[in-house]
């Protein structure tokens, strides 16, 4: 099963739904809620180059926003 | 497969037709991004019929879970981008000409109605360094990217209900808070102003243009100009939020219907209809003046029975079929 990380907010309405989509595709990972933790706020930023949560790294492949065929293809599901 | 509707969006206004068709068992397709449309980024709706308090991701799902429970009539193609519509030349004899939709997924899709709920999105400062630093501070979401502003300084543009609420999403995160309002006064609800009034961190500037997002990887302040005195300005920031109103999304059908200079489809709202026959509007993305879910919601319902009339009309007889000239 490959890592997956999510960054998230809790007040996000994009990362609910992420989590959600990957709750019911029986996908496990981690959330990281970053509102809370500085560090690894920065962490997504340097990860992603960019600022907006969500963003989800797959073992290395970082996709931000709730952008389900990405998460598809880097997952091998549908 | 020609469906006898295809619904763009699936928003109030998209989700309610989809459920109003299906139960006229008209074969629909629905093709969308998403559900729920732009409210979906709000935590607490308070003026859905109904409900008390719902956020926008359930409401979403409310939507999603009422229009799949028709899956026999009703076709969902999701995530998917309608790009273009066009009127396929007429056959001979028949009445009326269908529609064929092309989506960014390269996929047609041949309809005999089309019902057009593709809403609004976020409307852009359109200056220099909006789009370098779009994500790398430049944010659109404040209910979402707030808490990674922690200790910064930022500006929200905008002085209606969104950016004040914006201001609002900031305030336990943020070190200052520049609020920029073109004219002279904020045009949010005194209720939502109130929360902001008062605050130390703050500060509203009135008669701002914003000229220029200044930054090097990531966003470090904002040039504006103060329109009554002309005077050019620099905010040191890190961060900017711009919540300045929304764009009509109805790109994909300019040229088939009637648009004004706000780039709303114009629609006789009796009925929902654009000025094209057997295209219908509902929602931001028509001129109805009240951008509302519930009033999405109730023109969804009216364009999904102005298509069901305009169907059965189809079926009865051509006039090339009754021996008159058709062309």
């Amino acid at each position: 099963m490959k890592k997956v990380i999510i960054y998230s907010t809790p007040t996000c309405p994009f990362c609910k739904q992420v989590k959600d989509y990957l709750s019911e595709k029986k996908i496990e990972f981690e959330d990281i809620d970053v509102s809370v933790d500085q560090d690894k706020a920065q962490e997504m930023i340097d990860k992603s180059g960019q600022m907006g949560v969500p963003v989800v790294d797959i073992k290395g492949e970082i996709i931000t926003g709730f952008d389900k065929d990405k998460i598809n293809k880097v997952l091998g599901i549908s | 497969m020609i469906y006898d509707v295809v619904i763009i969006g699936a928003g109030p206004a998209g989700s309610a037709a989809a459920v109003y068709l299906a139960r006229k068992k008209l074969k629909t397709l629905l093709v969308t991004d998403s559900f729920g449309g732009q409210s979906i980024v709000s935590d607490d709706i308070q003026n859905w019929i109904g409900e008390k308090s719902i956020s926008g991701v359930d409401l979403a799902k409310k939507f999603e879970e009422h229009v799949r429970f028709f899956t026999k009539e009703v076709d969902i193609k999701m995530p998917e981008k309608v790009v273009s519509t066009k009127e396929i030349k007429c056959e001979k004899g028949r009445r009326k000409c269908d529609f064929e939709i092309k989506t960014d997924k390269n996929n047609k899709y041949r309809a005999k109605t089309l019902v057009v709920a593709s809403g609004a999105r976020h409307r852009k400062l359109n200056i220099p360094g909006e789009a370098d630093f779009d994500g790398k501070g430049v944010a659109y979401c404040s209910t979402c990217d707030a808490p990674l502003f922690n200790g910064r300084e930022v500006a929200v543009v905008g002085g209606g209900n969104a950016g004040v609420e914006a201001v609002i999403d900031l305030l336990p995160y943020a070190t200052k808070i520049y609020l920029l309002q073109r004219g002279k006064k904020l045009k949010a609800d005194k209720m939502t102003q109130d929360e902001i009034m008062n605050k130390d961190k703050v500060e509203i500037i009135f008669n701002a243009e914003t000229l220029e997002i200044l930054g090097d990887k990531m966003v470090t302040g904002l040039k504006y100009k103060n329109i009554k005195t002309n005077k050019e300005k620099k905010l040191k920031l890190g961060g900017l939020f711009v919540e300045i109103g929304s764009v009509p999304n109805s790109e994909i059908v300019k040229g088939l219907v009637k648009i004004d200079k706000f780039g709303q489809i114009i629609v006789d709202s009796k009925y929902s209809k654009t000025s094209h026959p057997g295209i219908f509007a509902a929602g931001d993305v028509t001129d109805d003046p009240y951008k509302q879910n519930n009033i999405s919601a109730g023109d969804g319902v009216k364009a999904a029975l102005s298509a069901y009339n305009y169907i059965i009309n189809l079926k009865k007889k051509s006039p090339c079929e009754e021996g008159k000239d058709c062309y």
